[in-house]
């Protein structure tokens, strides 16, 4: 029998809620870019801005997944890299959304289970972006590789007028 | 690509696929510094062999979920709506794999003045392995009909069709 990991501790996270909080920065045309350029898709409407404002568009947008990736390093927040020295450090922080505190598994590895996404509209250039983050659930699975803990994450994202972008369901697997 | 309407789509067909790559580890570096994610997996090496035991460096999930989402935008066109997506992150792909982001349609019906799809969707490398099973729901436009308005409100769906 593993190691209960859903201590009280734990299970009191169910259902906690972040504040809704803004993206380190409004979307930026450079970094829209970026992403469509690694992700190899070239539609028009991330960079072409003429035939995007005649789309129904309206003006250049970002790919719909972009706002998952908006809230960057802040610059007042430590340097992960700091870390890289420690031979165990993966280089990845366990604060997993900001405003939701860190759920207190001391268990190594963090893998990425998945995600389920309800897409309503793309974020603009130059919009701002907010996320409202709450843990759903918290639950443990003892397998043949030892205890496995599923963080089952909520996020809705909105513009500055409060237009829902998208909403996700992300879940983590600690190991 | 030419809108796809709702009356085009047969029950079990494909639906086109997207293929990336083959992937190397800079395609995996340009993502990783573009969304400044430092997981060390997808760029040390020693890292990623030695103390987590992949066989190598390993492609990001969150690159991989684009793609999926770009097969669903892709298909919908500008006339449709790729609104729903679930998917998990089952199997690692690396270096020197070719990645088809694929979709089967396994159900449709008309609601209101459009047309719902549901898809099987998946990520598959040159071998016919899958790596990011899930399905998606994707709103299409009607032949007669509207484009599916923009921004999407799945409230749309629940309207009566106009006569």
């Amino acid at each position: 029998m593993a190691l209960d990991y859903i201590t009280a501790e734990v299970k009191a996270l169910i259902g906690v809620e972040s504040a809704r909080l803004e993206a380190t920065h409004p979307v930026e045309a450079s970094e829209v870019r970026r992403f469509f350029q690694a992700t190899m898709d070239p539609a028009p409407r991330y960079w072409d801005a003429a035939r995007a404002g005649r789309g129904r568009y309206g003006a250049l947008v970002a790919p719909l997944g972009f706002p998952v990736h908006a809230f960057r390093r802040p610059p007042e927040r430590a340097d992960p890299l700091d870390a890289m020295g420690e031979a165990d450090f993966d280089g990845r922080e366990r604060t997993l959304r900001a405003g939701l505190p860190a759920v207190p598994v001391p268990l190594p590895r963090l893998l990425n289970g998945g995600y389920e996404y309800e897409f309503f509209r793309h974020a603009r250039v130059g919009e701002r972006i907010f996320r409202k983050s709450r843990y759903r659930d918290i639950y443990q699975r003892d397998g043949k590789s030892g205890a496995m803990v599923f963080l089952v994450i909520e996020d809705v994202y909105t513009n500055e007028a409060g237009e829902p972008l998208l909403k996700s369901v992300n879940t983590m697997i600690l190991r | 690509m030419a809108q796809v309407y709702f009356e085009d789509v047969t029950v079990g067909a494909a639906i086109p696929d997207l293929v990336k790559g083959p992937m190397s580890t800079a395609h995996i570096m340009r993502w990783s510094a573009a969304m400044e994610n430092w997981h060390r997996i997808h760029y040390d090496w020693r890292y990623a062999t030695a103390h987590d035991k992949l066989p190598d460096v390993v492609v990001n999930g969150s690159w991989k979920q684009h793609v999926m989402i770009q097969l669903l935008a892709d298909w919908a066109g500008e006339g449709g709506w790729p609104w729903k997506l679930r998917f998990q992150f089952r199997g690692m792909n690396l270096p020197g794999e070719t990645l088809t982001a694929w979709g089967r349609v396994k159900a449709k019906e008309a609601r209101g003045r459009f047309g719902v799809v549901e898809l099987e969707i998946g990520l598959r490398n040159e071998k016919g392995e899958e790596g990011t099973p899930g399905n998606a729901t994707v709103v299409l436009p009607r032949r007669d009909g509207p484009p599916v308005p923009y921004p999407f409100d799945p409230r749309v769906l629940d309207q009566a069709a106009v006569s």
